[in-house]
């Protein structure tokens, strides 16, 4: 008896399963707007985005034009700096750097070789557009360490000292690696981070989408009607809808990241898709409670954008923890992205096993748990 | 057109959007949290990277040259290990971002006059903090050289230890940072998020306003009934536009008062191209909710079409001149990046219309043709 009621319970949840399914596969619009985001989306936000130095444009007033100032303005090179060529003034200078034409002015004084040879120390001028941040702090860096490079060589070839005599000097040699990413490609953060923003606002959306649809429809009178309970209801939604992100995350990962770009897949495959398929079920919890408050669409989508925004801001993707306010810190806790976001690089890039990621999974469960169970409690109390 | 059918649109949808509570609070409250959770959210200060030492030597120099370090305000200590394989550990945890590994005879070499190797491993899963964190590196490394240098050189040549400094670093760049002075993440991202929230929210409102008819049917009533099709569009968008135009005003506000960002340029100016960006996405907006009947489709596509590009593709986040070739076609093809150009003209350069009415034009234009295709694309007898 018992088993039979066990094998009932399983085919009304297959039947609800498909229904939901074949709901979401009649709707080509949203269908093809979630095959968008799992592609083009994905590739374009690594294929088009560096936050790194390439061909920032400079120009140069060069009050000495005499070999040491050339051989300057020459260190300042492709791929890093795009030299503009010279200007003689420096109004016409600012106007172009106004305009946005030229990211930084490069001013080298008079007497630059002479005060060079003197052993006189010189200061250049750089200015630099600082309205993107981000590339003012790269460009003030590099040219610092540039300048430094071409005095300190400058110098010691006047001093005698020859690049082969340079083992026989007190110098520290700076051995660097870069873990993880060695070549440091833009596209392997970004396109990375773009699918797991992706993975969270659809696990959200769609499953709040397919419960509220209900409610507005009037179809869910007809559905409490039925010998199915509330959990029968509502976990098909989340499941049919998990079922098609898990498959679009493996298009995702294996036909669009690896091809396009080679990111790797250091760890193990199918470790990523499991806690892939955790993540899902614990932000679909979010997308159900927020379902049971809303009463149609537009409040819905009002409401994933505005939960949406603290999940990624939390989530570390975008500020590493140690670069965040003591406050926020904590509160990254409650941000199930993060946790997501640990793994998933954790997985894909430095090949991190369970081992080290236990504590985020188990964060994850925990968290995800809470939500799910809230998600629900929430939706039954209210359909009674 | 009739001014008083328009009116009666306007009036009704008004009352339709008062009525509607959780939706109209959403309307004001997503663009304010918006910019509060993405303004102090996303930082591109590198400060306080998480670094740890294995130091093989522990001599007086070692400690001295880790002490350069750990004074920095750029790193922050977390303490030093025993083994290789204690730092691989952390750096897997993302307990520490930086590693440094200081060999034995470190000391004995440099005392001795011969150079050194020292290793620093740095977590590049974000490359743009990698660089960053590989530029400060560098920088302290470079200036504990110089004055190894200046020491060595000192005693061989016989001259002060002054001179001698001065020899091996004989230039250095004075970096003027134009625009934002102190280089505060928050003064660009602040002002340019503006372009951001204004690029999402007024298209959202409309496709819920415009959709929603369309999805429950009761567009039917306007098909049906004498109104033209410009009177039903400005009726319609009307009250969205007030809405969205009342939030310039509030998220200006918000920059200038929360994140003490500068304004310099000129007010009117900027109300009014803001109040011609708003007009340009409320377009979008229109013309997406003509192409799609559902509005979790709306909502999607109207993620797909605004958020993406306007975050990567506007030059918010990394400069055009970074982005790819195909990156920039869609960076001029969207009215994002001419506002941002705006934006921080009017904000953080204090420009007018002479420097900035190419930019204008062009979201003249973007607004004109936007409209238009609107216009086209709307049917009072649509095919089914």
């Amino acid at each position: 008896m018992s088993l039979h009621r066990t094998a009932l319970w399983w085919r009304r949840m297959a039947v609800m399963i498909i229904k939901e399914l074949k709901q979401l596969y009649r709707d080509p619009v949203l269908l093809v707007i979630i095959a968008y985001f799992f592609t083009a989306d994905v590739y374009l936000a690594g294929d088009g985005a560096k936050i790194t130095l390439y061909n920032a444009t400079f120009v140069v007033i060069d009050h000495d034009h005499s070999a040491a100032s050339r051989e300057l303005i020459y260190a300042f090179r492709t791929p890093y700096f795009d030299f503009q060529g010279e200007l003689a003034d420096v109004k016409s200078a600012e106007k172009l750097l106004n305009n946005g034409e030229v990211l930084a002015i490069l001013d080298i004084p008079d007497h630059f070789q002479h005060d060079l040879l003197q052993g006189k120390p010189v200061a250049l001028q750089l200015r630099l557009d600082a309205s993107n941040m981000s590339l003012a702090t790269l460009m003030s860096g590099y040219s610092a360490e540039l300048v430094g490079r071409f005095g300190q060589n400058y110098s010691l070839q006047r001093l005698g000292l020859s690049a082969e005599l340079r083992q026989a000097v007190p110098l520290i040699d700076d051995r660097h690696r870069v873990l993880y990413n060695p070549n440091q490609t833009d596209s392997w953060f970004m396109s990375i981070s773009e699918l797991l923003t992706v993975i969270t606002m659809l696990s959200m959306m769609l499953p709040a989408a397919a419960a509220v649809r209900e409610k507005e429809r009037g179809t869910i009178e007809q559905l409490m009607v039925s010998p199915l309970t509330p959990i029968q209801i509502l976990l098909p939604k989340v499941l049919a809808m998990g079922l098609v992100i898990i498959g679009a995350v493996a298009v995702c990962l294996y036909g669009v990241m690896q091809p396009a770009f080679h990111v790797p897949i250091q760890g193990s495959a199918g470790l990523f898709f499991a806690v892939t398929a955790l993540y899902v079920f614990a932000t679909s919890g979010i997308g159900l409670f927020i379902a049971s408050i809303s009463r149609n669409l537009g409040q819905v989508s009002m409401l994933v954008l505005l939960i949406i925004m603290p999940i990624i801001l939390l989530s570390g993707a975008w500020t590493p923890p140690e670069a965040m306010p003591a406050g926020l810190r904590y509160a990254m806790y409650i941000s199930p992205l993060s946790y997501f976001i640990e793994m998933g690089y954790g997985i894909l890039l430095k090949g991190a096993a369970i081992e080290i990621l236990w504590d985020s999974l188990l964060g994850l469960t925990v968290l995800g748990s809470v939500i799910f169970s809230l998600g629900i409690w929430r939706f039954r109390m209210q359909s009674g | 057109m009739n001014r008083k059918r328009i009116w009666a649109v306007a009036y009704k949808e008004w009352r339709e959007i008062l009525r509607d509570r959780l939706f109209f609070s959403m309307a004001f409250l997503l663009p304010v949290l918006m910019l509060m959770v993405l303004g102090w959210g996303i930082s591109f200060d590198v400060e306080n990277i998480p670094f740890a030492v294995l130091d093989q030597d522990k001599s007086r120099l070692s400690r001295d040259f880790l002490h350069r370090f750990i004074d920095s305000r750029y790193f922050s200590y977390r303490g030093d290990v025993q083994k290789a394989e204690q730092l691989d550990t952390l750096l897997a945890h993302s307990d520490i971002r930086f590693a440094l590994i200081i060999p034995d005879k470190f000391q004995e070499k440099l005392l001795a006059g011969q150079s050194t190797a020292v290793q620093s491993i740095i977590d590049g899963v974000f490359p743009y903090r990698a660089q960053v964190a590989k530029g400060y590196v560098s920088a302290i490394i470079n200036n504990f050289n110089a004055h190894l240098l200046a020491d060595f050189i000192a005693r061989t040549k016989g001259i002060s230890r002054e001179q001698a400094l001065a020899l091996v670093n004989p230039v250095h760049v004075q970096p003027r940072y134009l625009f934002n002075q102190a280089l505060r993440s928050s003064w660009s991202m602040a002002s340019g998020l503006m372009m951001l929230v204004l690029m999402i929210a007024p298209p959202m409102l409309t496709v819920l306003g415009v959709v929603r008819e369309k999805e429950n049917g009761s567009i039917y009533n306007i098909y049906a009934s004498t109104i033209s099709r410009g009177e039903f569009i400005l009726g319609k968008l009307l009250p969205y536009f007030l809405i969205s135009c009342i939030n310039i005003l509030i998220l200006w506000c918000m920059v200038i008062v929360m994140f003490d960002a500068p304004f310099k340029g000129n007010p009117l100016f900027y109300f009014a191209v803001s109040v011609l960006y708003v007009i340009c996405t409320t377009g979008i907006g229109l013309l997406i909710s003509f192409l799609v009947n559902t509005q979790v489709a709306a909502v999607m596509l109207t993620m797909v079409i605004t958020f993406i590009p306007a975050m990567l593709y506007s030059g918010l986040m990394m400069p055009l001149a970074s982005l790819s070739d195909s990156a920039q076609l869609q960076a001029h093809a969207f009215p994002a990046m001419y506002y941002l150009r705006l934006t921080w003209g009017s904000f953080l350069k204090g420009l007018g219309w002479d420097a900035l009415w190419g930019n204008v034009v062009a979201l003249m234009l973007y607004a004109g043709l936007l409209w238009i295709i609107a216009y086209l694309n709307f049917h009072k007898r649509p095919r089914q």
